[in-house]
């Protein structure tokens, strides 16, 4: 079977990716870019005898390396040398379209035209005559409309024809005019040179001052760049005109003589549907509410109802936990194997991600929904001069808002969201002020604090959580982008605002599978590996033989009583050895934690004959019913499992004590103590680092005693910690300012493309953190502010800096020229 | 009118149309506005501004383009005749 390799280019919105995903099906790989963030995405189908590759190149508007997409899909032609290019255009709007099909046609790789949604067209009257087109651009063009599949079979099979019949191809030309002579000029002097590439074409190249192309044949010219002065000096000492505006002139100039020639559009000027919509959407006073309310659906279907769907996936992953935990070696009593501790920890660890998948898959699809209908541009329109003010763009208000504007977002699908940002140093701000968002995780913590320590407050508390980390936010990205960000480039805000589309189920659905599987294989590998780092943390080096045997002893006189308590049952031969009994408490715990993941009676019913197969007459301890025999037997058995798990309990805390965390939280103690924190809090904070969710877990675990064995964690704490109010509010702080999870910050690896930013994003934020909790505590304990007080005075003093910052412009670089204010007069 | 005046984009209101006379900018700009189509002479409607003013809305080429107000000064433009 012979390979094609197919490169598909189009510019932004022309529904490249309708098309790309109707020919390829579901054989798709999406990978990056070797050393850069845009998507490569292949996909494979078979036609006839050929098996044909396509390269979804990034979408642009032009071949020039002015941008990181334009580069990419550049060097992908100059480098791996596709067969055929298949050009997508967008019906509706072919003149502009045609700029980059000119571009494409004169590379020299013969190109099959896609005029796709051509339904739109005829919807809006546009009459095409593609044979005309077809003439005149020398190339075959074919008429689809992707999102009803349309057009497949012609497109597979021009593809195979032209890379077949590649002799009879012409090369296609376009008259420059009084251009010609500097591009035969130049194309003289790389005469000697077998370049696979059409020589005119790199000339051209070279004329507008193409960078990659320069350092390409620099190599074999060192002259060539001062070649290319000397033609730009005289072509502008002719004409007064420079070679960039000109060609763009002149492929404007040739788009409209095939707009005149092939096509005839009969409604032009008349109000169409999006112009409609926009004068709503877009309307001065209609915009904002509507984009509020948006944004609050957004959040309401992912993040609340996808949270409420995972009370039916959670059963789920809890009955894989059960599975775990039974092939895993059972526990001895108190002693339990290394191997169980730490596959329980990582199934845990794993859960405790995969728990989001369902969330992550209803925001994605939203998302991709937003981006096919047109109403992520929309959103940058209407938001770009408040995110301008702090160095951000219009782009940036999906990633905030996903990352938890408002109480309880998700860092991590909220720095996916920062890729389609054209501007690199917004997109980079905008990467670091996401983590500062509320995540849904930290939301326990919160509850558990304000519980515990601002029963009479928790309203007014929970307000300044959920929007002093918005402020926070835009401060960070200030000084971030007038700071290290400074030099980033930064990108010219041109932004097409597309026709409103439907978009397609399959598109939807491709693309958030794909994302939530890039989540799962990226992120929970990660996770894994750094939850066994922490759990080798918190072992090591373990409890000491004198307290072990204290935790002995206790489990022997938990074992004493039961065994007091059990003689007088006829039953009694089937607990009198103490492996009987771990035996039996096994099988109770186990029974108990496969009841808890039930939800209909018939699971349940399956549930007991499992058991009273696997053992009936432990059966009849664990769910005694009538036999009063068994019933002394199970009375005892709950006294004995509560026994164990307590001093389990105690086994794991004094573990967490004596571990090298406990050591490492206790080392931080003389710096945390400034903001307040104790080496429990310091621990708690660190272990939750694989999960946030985890701290609330921790803290409970330090916190509970065995007196206060049947409070909540709220009063345990309060009683238990000596903290005053002021201290939680430092800890709240300290919380806020922390980034999110180790998932996040893969996230912001993958994204940014390196580890400095990564640990950056993971050290700046806690160094915010650890200082403003520190001057909140001091001042507060010096000035003896209350808890809410010293909260108070914090939010205040965030939203005056925040304004403070707004005034001072942020100022555009690295795109050089133009003319100054003062001579625009009016 | 004043022909030595010198007249630019953002200055433009809501419904009012003009060609492009000039494009002062250099290097990524100039190249990201000749590819997005503001080449001589083409007639450029403003659509609408933002809510907050800024940026602004364009029609050109039968397209819609959304450009800050910063960009838009750098492009010259002239009277549709």
């Amino acid at each position: 079977m012979n390979n094609i390799k197919v490169a598909l280019a189009g510019q932004p919105n022309c529904g490249k990716s309708t098309i790309f995903n109707m020919v390829s099906g579901i054989e798709q790989h999406i990978a990056n870019y070797p050393g850069v963030t845009v998507d490569k995405k292949t996909g494979f189908f078979k036609y006839g005898n050929y098996k044909i590759e396509m390269v979804d190149l990034p979408g642009t508007y032009s071949f020039s390396s002015y941008s990181l997409e334009e580069r990419v899909a550049k060097e992908f032609i100059l480098n791996e040398t596709p067969e055929v290019i298949v050009n997508v255009i967008d019906a509706s709007n072919i003149k502009r379209n045609l700029y980059l099909t000119f571009q494409l046609l004169e590379i020299g790789i013969p190109v099959v035209v896609v005029l796709n949604m051509m339904d739109v067209a005829k919807r809006r009257e546009i009459e095409i005559d593609s044979k005309k087109i077809s003439e005149m651009l020398n190339c075959p063009v074919i008429e689809a409309t992707g999102a009803k599949g349309v057009g497949s079979k012609e497109i597979m099979k021009s593809i195979v024809d032209v890379a077949t019949n590649k002799k009879s191809y012409e090369d296609f030309k376009i008259n420059y005019e009084e251009l010609e002579p500097h591009i035969n000029s130049i194309e003289k002097k790389i005469q000697e040179n077998t370049f696979h590439l059409n020589k005119r074409w790199l000339c051209i190249k070279l004329l507008e001052g193409d960078t990659t192309i320069i350092e390409y044949l620099k190599k074999d010219y060192p002259k060539i760049e001062e070649e290319i002065e000397k033609e730009s000096k005289i072509f502008h000492e002719k004409y007064d005109k420079d070679f960039p505006s000109f060609l763009a002139s002149i492929r404007y100039d040739s788009a409209d003589i095939i707009y005149h020639n092939a096509i005839e559009d009969k409604k032009s000027g008349i109000e169409t549907l999006t112009d409609k919509v926009d004068k709503i959407i877009l309307n001065r006073f209609l915009a904002l509410p509507i984009l509020i309310l948006l944004m609050f659906l957004v959040y309401q279907i992912s993040i609340v109802w996808g949270y409420k769907l995972t009370d039916y996936t959670w059963p789920i992953l809890a009955s894989f936990k059960n599975f775990v935990i039974d092939i895993l070696p059972q526990a001895d009593l108190i002693d339990v194997p290394m191997i169980t501790d730490l596959g329980v920890w990582m199934v845990n660890s794993a859960n405790a991600l995969m728990n989001y998948i369902p969330i992550f898959f209803i925001l994605f699809a939203l998302i991709a929904i937003m981006e096919d209908v047109g109403y992520m541009p929309r959103m940058a329109f209407i938001l770009d001069k408040v995110f301008k003010r702090f160095g951000l763009h219009g782009q940036s208000t999906l990633p905030l808002v996903l990352g938890g504007a408002m109480v309880g977002g998700c860092a991590v699908p909220g720095v996916m969201a920062t890729k389609g940002i054209a501007d690199d140093r917004a997109r980079m701000a905008t990467i670091f002020s996401v983590p500062y968002m509320n995540c849904l995780a930290k939301v326990p913590f919160y509850t558990l604090l304000l519980g515990a320590f601002f029963k009479a407050q928790m309203a007014i508390m929970m307000f300044f959580i959920s929007t002093v980390t918005l402020f926070v936010a835009l401060i960070v990205a200030k000084l971030l982008t007038s700071t290290i960000l400074k030099t980033r480039e930064t990108a010219p805000f041109l932004m097409e605002l597309p026709p409103y589309h439907l978009p397609t189920v399959k598109g939807v659905v491709i693309r958030a599978v794909q994302r939530v599987w890039i989540y799962i294989k990226k992120v929970v590998t990660i996770v894994l590996a750094v939850a066994i780092v922490l759990f080798a943390l918190l072992q090591f080096p373990g409890i000491d033989e004198t307290s072990k045997a204290n935790f002995e002893n206790d489990i022997e006189v938990a074992l004493t009583k039961f065994d007091r308590a059990t003689q007088s049952s006829s039953y009694y031969s089937e607990v009198d050895s103490k492996q009987k009994v771990s035996q039996l408490l096994n099988y109770y715990d186990s029974y108990r934690a496969k009841k808890m993941t039930l939800s209909s009676p018939e699971e349940s019913k399956k549930v007991d004959e499992d058991f009273l197969q696997k053992n009936s007459i432990f059966f009849k301890f664990v769910k005694p019913l009538r036999d009063a025999e068994a019933k002394k037997i199970n009375a005892a058995l709950r006294k004995l499992s509560t026994d164990r798990k307590r001093v389990l309990r105690s086994i794991k805390n004094e573990k967490i004590e004596n571990s090298l965390l406990g050591m490492a939280g206790r080392a931080i103690e003389p710096i945390t103590k400034y903001a307040g924190f104790d080496w429990r809090i310091n621990v708690a904070f660190l272990s939750s680092f694989a999960a946030r969710e985890s701290a609330v877990a921790t803290l409970g675990s330090i916190y509970e005693n065995n007196k206060a064995d049947s409070m909540r964690a709220e009063e345990a704490m309060s009683l238990n910690s000596g903290y005053t109010p002021l201290h939680a509010a430092a800890i709240i702080i300290f919380m806020l300012l922390t980034p999110p999870c180790i998932a996040t910050m893969i996230v912001v690896k993958m994204q940014t493309n390196s580890y400095k930013w990564m640990l950056f994003a993971i050290f700046f934020p806690v160094t915010l953190g650890i200082v403003l909790s520190s001057i909140v505590f001091s001042i507060g304990s010096y000035n003896n502010y209350t808890g809410v007080e010293a909260m108070t005075y914090f939010y205040f003093a965030i939203v005056f800096i925040a304004l403070i910052v707004a005034l001072f412009p942020n100022k555009n670089i690295n795109w050089e020229g133009g003319i100054k204010p003062k001579i625009s007069t009016k | 009118m004043n022909t030595n005046e010198t007249k630019t984009l953002n200055l433009l209101k809501k419904g009012e149309k003009a060609r492009v006379k000039k494009i002062h900018a250099k290097g990524k700009l100039l190249h990201k506005l000749l590819d997005m189509g503001f080449v001589n002479r083409v007639e450029i409607e403003v659509i609408r501004e933002a809510p907050l003013y800024d940026p602004m809305q364009l029609k050109l080429h039968n397209y819609h383009l959304s450009v800050r107000k910063s960009e838009a000064m750098l492009v010259e433009i002239e009277d549709c005749k």
